[in-house]
């Protein structure tokens, strides 16, 4: 009805493609056009040439799922939180979105704008180049689908989303030019003797976004100018945005003759521009919009509960080349957009250490470029003395001089890097990578080498003989089954800390009294368990891990139980996530699981204790495995006031021990991440500070005593709140049967 | 210039390890025991390894075949950059300084070394007696309580460090026996990966040697448990009282004046 009405008027519902343009025009854009397309496809080329130098990933399946609309669950299984995205997480931007709601519809536009954009580009050159042509040639006079009802769906979308387009740059712009949130900020967290300048990688920025901002605006104004030109017939107003431009023209008194020369030249102009950010888009931050796409669809958290393998070569450990690194790694390189998210959660860079995840991707990033030819024009950091990202050539160290040492050993494995890039980037397994290079050439903290060879030699940290690992359970007046010698139905896999510190023993004692009391069928390896190595392997010390995993694991296999709990979340995470492909699968449960379990079902007896208090979630129970709510579904039961820290959950903030931190020196920090940890819940008004790690138990106490608060905040483990509240008997069942 | 070190080491018990008395009670009980490289001498390989760095000399590791575990310790010397190591048998086992001094001399006779690093004493030889027994057998100039070897032509220069911080520097014309109170640099780390490595390439060479002579020996009558000597004295008070406190018994000992 409404192309009947269309037609009834007399008017071509369409534009003129190429209006005023001219066959020698013409001839020279196809000429231009043909030659940005071909810097376009050799700009892509080399990256991927790049890609290709690495080694295989292992990524396809990832991919192949991702693009069926499958994510795989998370490595702790059940937990709700996929390890990989789908091609839903990239159309619906949701993990740019996450904690910045207005970021996230900002990019949700200019996402789906540009892709509009690009669509309708697509749809004019099928339109122009092919249907015409191959009309003319077929049925001998020129045919065309770009007018009609066809023509007003279109401009309406394309007008209308290339407005939230336009929008929503002027947002960005103003968000990065005005409001400056401090995580764009590009101060390194490590900084090079003779300086640095990073003025080129803000330029990149601005080039990136005033590009994008150029095309938008010429092309509202060429719609303007055309529609003038048009004379405003009534359909245009399926064109709202480009009518209004239109409208404001002819109050300016421009008529429509007028504005044909200035339709010409915005034409050109707009072309121009188009086509220069098509050339530019592999050399710069514009790549992104490709390879964030690859990047999000192959990643895989899982790699960080569970570490990739080393380098397959013989008599090398450890990255020491570009082939050394897998495509996915090098391709995190260049999905780096520097929003600074993980900068800005990073424990290390906030205790004042010289790493920061990003500009360890961004280093890795500039010199695999430079190794690789060097592709980016401006997004570079430049330094007087050549060193880190700059140095390349025979005998650069990659761990080492390209990312210093001490950055490398900054991490504390936490995975708040990887949890909030909005991309996909796996930071953690490649630092640990870059460890086992400086394991190899045997370079680390004295204290870390020592912990090492204790770890060796007696299969604990602490150099303790080995056969003293249970001495702890002399102070019980109860027998706890050897399950090497007896079954039981759980085998609690105890952990170094929870052992042999002396601080701890007591936890572990009252412990075993509650899980007794609760009637829970358990057993140890007494002196048959060693460390379990979690933190060995994130040292980068992988053949020490193989050994002490093969230790426990024949151990575990000549034990009779059914399922394991520990009482440490490192303990558990490889456990969980690394023993099963070194052959022992089983089911693994944190202390707390076993203690919700019990208190919910009234295995144990308690009174409320209605404290108030704050629980610290471990990186490695959270983010690694996502156990979250049963220390909460514990504190509950116990009628304690849970007031939450602002970083809580899977957002925890870590406490600086984690990835063998524990073993070396943290006197260089401006400020512990425990005693950062420790402040936050200080301004909470609560009087307990609850955990549920054993090294956090030693962590927080002493945070708590050198930031003044030990005697306001008591640091403690969750299982003495438990004991606690069982040490008085329960009130008398008849009291609580109420309503 | 020294071509050829040669180390010999030993297994010792590791000290984290309780240690019990034989029911004679005139050796320790090494049944159970967790033994390790003496200390001392993994600061002579170190040492011998920081000369191989500086002029390629070649570096042997020498351990007694029926020291307990010793074949980890010489993987993780290969492993650690050493050039081979050699287990000599034919010792009879005994753990008298005297014999293994015998033993290994038995072999540098044999194999003869331009330069012999060794630990200077061990938990189980606070005496230092090893390296001057090994230097009296072969008849080679020996220096002990060393804290740095460098090579020096077709001689080493070598830092013996005396009591109180002094030290003084000697030239040792090669061949010599030193014993090694410390390397200029913490012992280095082996990758364990490394260790496997060499233990699945195998390499130790087994030597039989013939020791030397031994000359007249001790002989163990009783050995006695540590006494507990004295007991730490908590020092109670806010921090000025207990500053005095440190104060008044560093005077008392002579350690500070004023």
């Amino acid at each position: 009805m409404l192309a009947d009405k269309l037609v009834a008027a007399g008017i071509p519902v369409t534009r003129v493609v190429f209006q005023d343009i001219g066959p020698v025009g013409k001839a020279i854009f196809y000429a231009a056009a043909t030659v940005s397309i071909a810097v376009f496809c050799w700009g892509m080329w080399l990256r991927i040439r790049k890609y290709r130098r690495g080694r295989p990933a292992g990524r396809w399946p990832t991919v192949r799922q991702a693009l069926a609309g499958r994510s795989r669950a998370g490595s702790a299984g059940g937990i709700g939180r996929p390890d990989t995205a789908t091609i839903g997480t990239l159309a619906s931007n949701k993990t740019i979105g996450r904690g910045d709601r207005a970021l996230g519809i900002a990019h949700f536009f200019i996402f789906w704008g540009f892709i509009v954009a690009f669509a309708a580009t697509v749809i004019l050159t099928i339109d122009v180049d092919i249907v015409r042509n191959l009309s003319r040639l077929i049925v001998g006079h020129e045919d065309s689908f770009f007018h009609g009802p066809f023509f007003l769906v279109y401009t309406f979308t394309v007008d209308t989303m290339g407005f939230a387009f336009l929008l929503s740059l002027i947002y960005m712009a103003l968000r990065r030019g005005v409001r400056r949130p401090w995580r764009l900020g590009y101060a390194r967290a490590h900084q090079p003797e003779a300086g640095y300048s990073r003025k080129r990688l803000v330029a990149g920025d601005w080039v990136f976004l005033g590009l994008l901002l150029a095309i938008l605006v010429t092309a509202y104004l060429l719609t303007g100018l055309r529609i003038l030109t048009q004379g405003m017939p009534w359909f245009t107003l399926f064109t709202p945005f480009g009518r209004l431009v239109a409208e404001m023209f002819a109050a300016f008194g421009m008529s429509p003759a007028g504005a044909v020369t200035a339709h010409t030249i915005m034409w050109w102009i707009h072309a121009s521009l188009a086509l220069t950010f098509v050339a530019y888009i592999p050399f710069s931050k514009a790549m992104h919009m490709l390879l964030d796409m690859a990047n999000l669809l192959a990643t895989d958290r899982g790699t960080t509960p569970n570490l990739p393998a080393p380098v397959p070569a013989q008599g090398q450990a450890g990255y020491q080349q570009l082939s050394d690194f897998t495509w996915k790694e090098l391709l995190d390189l260049d999905a780096c957009t520097k929003c600074g998210r993980c900068h800005e959660v990073c424990p290390a860079r906030t205790a004042g250490a010289p790493l920061s995840p990003r500009d360890l991707i961004l280093d890795l990033r500039q010199w695999a470029d430079a190794s690789s030819g060097g592709h980016t024009l401006l997004d570079r950091e430049q330094r007087p003395d050549r060193t880190g990202p700059l140095a390349v050539g025979a005998g650069t160290r990659i761990a080492g001089d390209v990312v210093a040492e001490r950055t490398l050993w900054s991490c504390t494995t936490c995975m708040h890097c990887v949890e909030v890039c909005p991309v996909g980037i796996e930071h953690v397994p490649t630092i640990v990578q870059l460890r086992r290079s400086l394991v190899d050439e045997g370079t680390m903290d004295p204290t870390l080498q020592t912990a090492l060879q204790n770890l060796a030699t007696q299969g604990n940290s602490f150099g303790k003989s080995a056969r003293m690992r249970a001495r702890w359970v002399k102070g019980l007046d109860f027998q706890i089954p050897d399950a090497r010698k007896e079954p039981v139905k759980y085998l609690w896999f105890v952990g170094d800390f929870a052992s042999f510190d002396d601080r701890l023993q007591e936890n572990s004692r009252a412990l075993a009294r509650i899980l007794t009391a609760g009637g829970v069928d358990f057993g140890l390896l007494y002196d048959g368990e060693r460390n379990a190595g979690n933190d060995v392997r994130r040292v980068g010390e992988e053949g020490l891990f193989e050994m002490l995993a093969e230790h426990n694991i024949e151990t575990l296999r000549e034990a009779q139980f059914e399922e394991i709990f520990t009482t440490d979340p490192h303990s558990l995470n490889t456990l969980r996530n690394e023993y099963p492909e070194r052959g022992a699968s089983y089911k693994v449960w944190h202390y707390t699981e076993l203690l919700a379990h019990l208190l919910e079902t009234g295995a144990i007896q308690v009174r409320p204790l209605g404290y108030k208090v704050t629980y610290h979630d471990p990186c490695y129970l959270a983010r690694y495995n996502g156990v979250t709510e049963a220390p909460r579904r514990v504190l509950r039961a116990l009628g304690c006031e849970l007031v939450e820290m602002p970083r809580n959950g899977v957002n925890t903030f870590c406490c600086g021990a984690g990835g063998g931190r524990i073993w070396m020196d943290d006197s260089y920090l401006a400020e512990r991440p425990s005693e950062n940890r420790i402040a936050e819940a200080a301004a909470l008004n609560v009087s307990q500070f609850i955990v549920a790690c054993p090294k956090d138990v030693t962590m927080y106490s002493d945070a708590a005593k050198t930031t003044g608060h030990d005697g306001t905040l008591a640091v403690r483990d969750i299982t003495l709140l438990v004991a606690e509240a069982m040490a008085h008997p329960a009130e008398p069942l008849a009291a609580q049967v109420t309503a | 210039m020294p071509v050829r070190i040669v180390v010999p080491v030993k297994a010792v018990p590791d000290l984290v390890e309780e240690i019990e008395l034989t029911p004679d009670e005139t050796d320790i009980d090494r049944e159970f025991l967790k033994f390790v490289l003496n200390e001392w001498d993994a600061q002579a390989l170190e040492e011998a390894l920081l000369v191989k760095d500086a002029t390629g000399a070649e570096v042997v590791v020498v351990g007694l075949h029926e020291d307990p575990d010793i074949d980890q310790a010489l993987y993780t010397a290969i492993a650690k950059g050493a050039d081979s190591a050699v287990k000599i048998s034919g010792g009879e086992g005994s753990t008298r300084t005297s014999d293994r001094a015998a033993v290994f001399a038995g072999y540098l006779s044999a194999e003869p070394a331009d330069l012999v690093l060794t630990g200077v004493q061990a938990a189980d030889d606070l005496d230092g007696q090893l390296p001057p027994m090994l230097a009296a057998h072969l008849g080679l100039p020996h220096v002990s309580v060393v804290v740095g070897v460098q090579a020096n032509g077709n001689a080493v220069t070598i830092r013996q460090e005396f009591a109180g911080g002094r030290s003084h520097e000697l030239e040792v014309s090669l061949p010599a026996v030193v014993g090694v109170q410390a390397a200029r640099q913490a012992p280095r780390y082996a990758p364990i990966s490394r260790i496997r490595q060499a233990m699945q390439a195998g390499g130790l060479r087994e030597v039989d040697a013939s020791p030397g002579t031994t000359g007249p020996s001790l002989t163990v009558r009783r050995m006695y448990r540590p006494e507990a000597a004295g007991h730490a004295e908590m020092l109670t008070g806010n921090a000025d009282e207990v500053a005095a406190k440190i104060a008044d018994l560093l005077r008392g000992r002579g350690l500070m004046k004023g």
